[in-house]
């Protein structure tokens, strides 16, 4: 049974997308030569991606093995969970209870008005959710996540410039630099963000305690 | 623009950006979902898409498609209850009624996924809906017993 309404709960999230196309901000992918980034460069452009990492508006939905989205940052005051004791579940789109998408609707393609509204519920072009328990961010260290998000296994099986693929097309990260509201965006530039990741790579994957 | 509430299909003219709820309301006089907050803060909105609760305040209507749309007024009839609502009857859930018609249609979507859900099931599918007579008792223990109903059917 528990499977059946997984598998319905996941149905209708895109069932009821009406486009998952890409909006917002398009992303260049261009690594730069090998062996052109130092260990230095490397661990600056890791700082920067840390800096990303742990802003609110990425890490309130790394939450890890928790399923509660948390609250957090400047746009929120008193760091807390995620009002309305919403609880994402094993299927961290809130199959087992309440689903993201009942209050974080889809948008069709064009969503750049969509959150304009403050307190409003962000949306976007595709089925809101939590990260996956792996990619536990939310008040991790800069080695914790460096050592999470260049090993494989915890970071969805990716390669740098995998990661970078993957930032250009999950639409929710697109957002974090586009929230609306009265959020605070995600520091730099979503390009930016592109960049240091793929020249982290480049540079081999470098973390602070190495 | 076409779109199909209880079953109804009709014809609209409205921009895209519209929320649901005010198409509801304001053209069709389908008023069963009430506006309380307009941010997705209180469920008392909440409809059916799909057979899944959506708060209709958060849903611009360009973003509906040929998704279908349930209102309270299309859950059951007067001589057809759904379960859900014979047991918000049997358990006089309602006091001033404002937000009954969200918490019917997030109770009813909740055990068509869920046909057994645990007390902390229910209270966390059914904390985004606000009721200010604070009816949180008699709504979890009603839906604990739609629930047995629903079971025995
Ligand atoms: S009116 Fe839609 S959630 Fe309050
Ligand atoms: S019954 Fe009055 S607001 Fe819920």
């Amino acid at each position: 049974m528990k499977m059946s309404f997984l598998r319905a709960a996941f149905a209708i999230t895109s069932l009821f997308s009406v486009t998952v196309l890409s909006a917002g901000d398009k992303v260049e992918i261009n690594p730069p030569l090998a062996g052109s980034v130092s260990k230095e460069q490397g661990l600056e452009a890791w700082s920067r991606i840390f800096e990303v990492a742990s802003h609110p508006r990425c890490a309130n939905c790394h939450t890890g093995p928790s399923d509660r989205p948390m609250w957090s940052g400047p746009s929120y005051g008193k760091t807390r969970v995620h009002g309305m004791n919403i609880q994402a579940g094993n299927s961290r789109i809130g199959a087992e209870t309440i689903l993201c998408s009942t209050c974080h609707t889809n948008k069709s393609e064009d969503w750049s008005n969509a959150n304009v509204t403050k307190h409003a519920a962000p949306r976007v072009a595709m089925s809101w959710a939590l990260a996956p328990a792996t990619a536990h961010w939310f008040g991790r260290t800069t080695q914790q996540i460096c050592e999470q998000l260049r090993n494989p296994e915890t970071n969805g099986d990716r390669d740098t410039l995998e990661i970078a693929e993957h930032l250009n097309h999950d639409l929710i990260l697109h957002w974090a630099w586009a929230p609306g509201g009265n959020r605070e965006p995600a520091p730099y530039s979503l390009q930016e963000h592109v960049n240091d990741i793929l020249a982290w790579g480049v540079a081999g994957t470098p973390c602070p305690q190495d | 623009m076409q779109i199909t509430v209880n079953d109804t299909s009709y014809t609209i003219d409205v921009e895209p950006e519209m929320p649901l709820l005010w198409v509801l309301r304001e053209e069709l006089g389908i008023t069963g979902p009430k506006y309380g907050c307009g941010i997705a803060q209180c469920g008392a909105c909440t409809v059916h898409v799909n057979g899944y609760a959506v708060r209709s305040c958060q849903l611009a209507i360009g973003d509906l498609g040929n998704s279908s749309v349930k209102t309270i007024e299309g859950l059951g009839t007067p001589d057809s209850l759904h379960i859900v609502q014979e047991a918000w009857i049997e358990h006089q859930v309602a006091q001033c009624g404002y937000c009954q018609s969200g918490q019917i249609m997030q109770a009813a979507s909740l055990l068509s996924t869920n046909p057994d859900p645990s007390d902390d099931q229910i209270d966390a599918a059914m904390s985004g809906n606000l009721c200010r007579c604070g009816t949180y008792p008699r709504i979890r223990a009603v839906v604990k017993a739609a629930a047995k109903k629903l079971q025995g059917s």
